[in-house]
């Protein structure tokens, strides 16, 4: 979704970005929210407090905010494909498991859950 | 600072959350409220007991705890071995829904600084009994979904057993993210982030949870 949505809107970015969470990922404040999103999936507060400043004093209250509902979402749907066994269909996956070898993450299965 | 939100989102919220304390389809709001608090608990805990670790010795509850920290780790086997111990495979579906329902408002609300908030009281009453009309084993889920199974994206079907919380998971989804019509426009935006940027965000902290949707 990265990778599409950003090519069509002209901005490009480094999805292998999203491995390391360095850099920028070539998008606007890509920094900081990705500072924001891994400080929301940590349990260290006062990490989630700076990066929440960073991010206001960057973009702006109203652009943290929908960061951070974007972050609430997808602690919503990590969950419902984890606690469901969620798999990609064989013909999703011939197009995703070289992604997911590039960004380090275990390949995803093919037959069925795990 | 006084932080605004926007009223779609704190609607969908309050929601979710009263969705949470009301009656399931297998469940009573009382045992759907327990099981967000522990998922809620677990959540936040600064000292979490380890994935391998059942804390309650109660098959919904320890679910709930383990999908509220350590999702990633559930397996199929651990599955069966809870539906073996006499979980109905419809109630493993009911309380994914529960602790799906539960978090989002929490993990919001910490994320924007803001006070978490409280569940409300359970609403009496029993189960609604309210589930597909007909259900099918899936290829795409190691749980039971609504016939016919495998039309549509495992994420999407995932909860399909249940249609009540199905329908809280995409309205949570229509305001934290986006609706299901906004998903195919790679421009659609709300004025603040770019769709690469909510992309990004969704990246990665789901890369950080260890799951590649």
């Amino acid at each position: 979704m990265l990778s599409w949505s950003s090519h069509e809107d002209g901005t490009p970015a480094d999805v292998l970005a999203l491995a390391s969470g360095d850099g920028d990922a070539g998008l606007p404040h890509g920094a900081a929210l990705m500072a924001f999103a891994e400080a929301i999936a940590g349990w260290d507060d006062t990490v989630l407090a700076g990066a929440r400043a960073r991010l206001v004093a960057e973009a702006g209250e109203a652009f943290m905010i929908d960061a951070a509902a974007v972050a609430a979402n997808f602690e919503m749907m990590t969950r419902v494909a984890d606690g469901t066994g969620a798999q990609h269909a064989p013909d999703v996956m011939t197009r995703v498991v070289g992604l997911a070898e590039a960004l380090g993450m275990a390949a995803p299965h093919a037959d069925g859950p795990p | 600072m006084t932080t605004v939100v926007r009223d779609d989102l704190s609607d969908a919220h309050r929601r979710s959350l009263a969705h949470v304390v009301s009656p399931g389809a297998r469940l009573t709001g009382e045992q759907r409220r327990r099981i967000a608090e522990v998922a809620i608990e677990a959540y936040l805990s600064a000292a979490p007991t380890p994935p391998w670790v059942r804390p309650f010795g109660d098959p919904a509850l320890d679910l709930a705890y383990r999908l509220g920290r350590h999702a990633g780790t559930i397996t199929k086997d651990w599955y069966e071995q809870i539906v073996t111990e006499g979980m109905h495979p419809v109630e493993w579906v009911e309380v994914v829904g529960v602790v799906i329902a539960a978090l989002p408002p929490v993990a919001f609300a910490r994320a924007i600084g803001a006070p978490l908030p409280a569940l409300p009281p359970a609403v009496p009453g029993p189960p609604t009994g309210r589930e597909a009309d007909e259900l099918a084993p899936a290829r795409l889920n190691f749980v039971p979904v609504a016939a016919p199974a495998d039309r549509m994206p495992s994420v999407v079907q995932a909860l399909s057993a249940v249609p009540d919380d199905w329908n809280n998971l995409w309205q949570l989804a229509e305001a934290q993210y986006m609706s299901d019509r906004a998903m195919d426009d790679p421009l659609w935006n709300r004025g603040t982030l770019s769709r690469p940027q909510m992309e990004l965000v969704a990246g990665r902290l789901s890369l950080i949870r260890e799951c590649f949707f």
